[in-house]
């Protein structure tokens, strides 16, 4: 280590003490901002403490990312891990930079497991060798910021190139994930809960993207579908299928809004949240924890040990109604708790909220894309609107069929609107910073506790 | 009592479905239910033949940059059958790549030029283009507001586009842009109206946010379906969604 990438590091510890500790704010780029601008190789200076992990993707990366640390502790690993909120270059330097490494208690190398924003992975790879990619999927996102999904892949790929040792995992219910040229070995995670004898061969629904085989631009056909365009997929006009799966999901067993029990290669597993598209996240944490050698029982003991993490659906009380409180901000997230909320057993109400803030993404025309019509197969009772593009929600429910709903302009009426719900359990989907409005008016009326 | 129904085509509508132009479709199906028309979805894709005297109502919507070429690529056997329903004043709505690839060509963000079927007149650069005099190399995004010239109609909406679509013979634009872009953040047109084809850059989707567009719409694919009955009539009788 030189003297220069040692001074580096020291002040930006001492920047994220006076920040953490003595100040009580949180934030990671700033440190990270003045480690870069006193060394700019001060990532290259400690690739060596570490092996590291890039997790990236559309959806699920906070989650995965999450349990993939649980996992890989489980297993005797000393972890460094990132905030869902520094996901960019400084962010992650900051957290590394400013991270205590320690010896990992099973004696092998310490490991940073990194939740990584799309469009920074070449950014990370270029400065430290990963040693594993970790692909969950691409789905398309706030268009506007993001762009369109090949786009997406390709800086992904840019950043994989930089390290053609590493493994790259990835999920192999997607079909994207079979493109791209770079010499990595590829290993392959999915489902495979569904027996040939119940396989329904076709193409997938109209308003589903990446669809497209990689060989002869043919629509793919699938044997089975998980959601949006993730199944086994296989071409009808050469060979192209999916490839073979490393590790998979072999049994889903019981799906509830709160909880889902199934098994992966055989072991039966619980998580304490529903969605299928979080069984995903726990399929690609024990894919990760496989390939580092975690044994299946530690991996499930990690998943039981640690219910906590399981909070991003997040559940409240407010006199008496039990509200989950769930982030939407693209068609495929949306229309996967959808299908969450097809597992509800009991009577709800849901209450929409959209902004269209630059966070929320400022098109708002992705609401089209979402199947609320679907809405009319579960318990649904009641359907209310609000945010600032309140209108745009509300002339969606409505042409899904549902006309007539509250409307709440402002979300200073939030508690008085759960309230108003006439069944015991409530759902609030709402966009990013509709959310931590939500949460504010929340907090103020005492029903959460502290910050956010 | 009599039943009225309107066969909708969806053109690559597994492929061209971005930016929620389906929302068109669900829009146009909630005024037609509300007068008691029903409505057939078609959808008509890769491979597919398109039966000109099949359809009451076509959409065409815009997709990825690579679905875009491919789409492009197939759109040339449709191309005559296609030209047939609009000379017969099929009513169509073409949303971004639908709109370009109805005309002659595009040139897509890197470079790349990408033949359309030449039914209409008009024709898409690229936000590179030396001849581009406002604007150039920037994407055009944000909110979009145009005021359509024959009735003083306003159309609200989202636009998010590279391309530079510039109108030829016997095409008149949409709309006048109020404030936003438009076709190509020079001229300020936006869309296109070309006998009963509409053509816009708007995501929002257009008949979404403007209900006053979509029962227009609808009101002529039911003229021509059904001539004896006042359909305008009928949908006056209906909120308009305006937002
Ligand atoms: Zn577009």
């Amino acid at each position: 280590m030189t003297l220069k990438s040692t001074l580096a590091r020291t002040t930006a510890k001492s920047a994220h003490w006076l920040l953490h500790d003595v100040l009580h704010r949180g934030g990671t780029s700033l440190p990270g901002k003045l480690a870069v601008s006193i060394d700019p190789d001060v990532l290259k200076s400690i690739q060596q403490d570490f092996d590291l992990v890039i997790v990236t993707g559309t959806n699920g990366k906070t989650l995965t990312t999450a349990l993939i640390t649980r996992v890989l502790q489980a297993g005797g690993y000393e972890v460094i891990t990132n905030h869902s909120g520094s996901n960019m270059i400084q962010g992650i330097t900051g957290t590394l930079v400013t991270s205590k490494i320690k010896p990992s208690a099973n004696g092998k190398k310490p490991v940073a497991v990194l939740e990584v924003d799309e469009a920074n992975v070449e950014k990370i790879a270029s400065a430290i060798k990963p040693k594993m990619f970790v692909l969950t999927n691409i789905f398309r996102d706030q268009l506007d910021r993001y762009g369109e999904i090949y786009t997406t892949y390709d800086k992904i790929i840019a950043g994989i190139k930089h390290a053609p040792e590493a493994v790259v995992l990835a999920n192999g219910d997607s079909p994207i994930f079979t493109r791209g040229d770079f010499p990595n070995e590829r290993r392959y995670f999915g489902f495979n809960h569904v027996q040939p004898a119940e396989y329904q061969p076709g193409a997938a629904p109209i308003n589903t993207d990446g669809i497209l085989s990689p060989t002869d631009h043919s629509v793919l056909h699938y044997d089975f579908i998980t959601y949006a365009n993730l199944g086994k997929y296989f071409s009808t006009t050469d060979q192209f299928a999916r490839p073979n799966l490393r590790y998979q999901v072999t049994h889903v067993d019981e799906l509830t809004p709160k909880y889902s029990t199934f098994s992966i290669d055989n072991t039966p597993l619980r998580i304490e949240i529903g969605g299928l598209y979080n069984i995903y996240n726990a399929l690609t944490a024990f894919a990760v924890g496989r390939e580092f050698n975690v044994s299946a029982d530690q991996i499930k003991t990690a998943f039981e040990s640690n219910a906590q993490i399981f909070g991003r659906q997040e559940a409240i009380h407010v006199d008496g109604k039990d509200v989950t409180i769930v982030l939407i901000k693209n068609p495929v997230g949306t229309n996967s708790v959808i299908d969450m909320m097809l597992t509800e057993q009991d009577d709800f109400s849901m209450l929409a909220l959209l902004n269209a803030n630059y966070a929320d993404g400022i098109d708002t025309s992705w609401i089209w894309d979402a199947e609320f019509e679907k809405l009319h197969d579960t318990n649904i009772q009641a359907v209310a609107t609000g945010g600032q593009r309140y209108k745009d929600i509300h002339v969606r429910l409505k042409m899904a069929g549902f006309e007539d709903q509250a409307i709440y302009q402002d979300l200073t009426r939030i508690v008085e609107a759960i309230k108003a719900m006439p069944t015991d359990k409530v759902y609030i989907v709402a966009t990013y910073t509709a959310m931590l409005q939500l949460r504010e008016q929340l907090g103020s009326a005492g029903y959460i506790k502290g910050g956010f | 009592m009599a039943t009225y129904d309107i066969s909708v085509a969806h053109l690559y509508g597994d492929l061209m479905n971005t930016y929620g132009d389906y929302g068109n479709i669900i829009a146009l199906k909630y005024y037609a239910t509300k007068i008691g028309v029903t409505m057939n979805y078609h959808l008509v894709s890769l491979g597919d033949r398109f039966d000109s005297s099949a359809f009451d109502f076509v959409l065409f919507g815009g997709g990825q940059d690579y679905e875009e070429t491919i789409v492009a690529e197939d759109l040339k056997q449709k191309a005559t059958d296609l030209k047939q329903y609009i000379e017969h004043d099929g009513p169509l709505l073409a949303v971004c790549g639908g709109f370009q690839l109805l005309g002659h060509y595009m040139v897509m963000a890197d470079g790349k030029k990408v033949d359309g079927i030449g039914v209409m007149d008009h024709f898409t650069t690229n936000m590179y283009d030396k001849s581009l005099t406002v604007l150039s190399g920037k994407r055009l995004t944000g909110n979009i507001v145009i005021k359509n010239n024959d009735n003083g109609e306003e159309y609200h909406g989202f636009e998010n586009h590279q391309g530079r679509t510039f109108l030829g013979q016997g095409e008149r634009a949409l709309g006048t842009v109020i404030s936003g872009n438009g076709n190509n953040g020079m001229d300020h047109s936006e869309g296109v109206i070309y006998k009963n084809v509409y053509g816009s850059y708007f995501h929002g989707p257009i008949f979404t946010r403007n209900g006053n567009l979509a029962k227009r719409v609808l009101a002529t694919t039911l003229q021509r379906k059904y001539p004896d009955i006042d359909w305008q009539s009928k949908l006056n009788t209906v909120p308009t969604e305006s937002f």
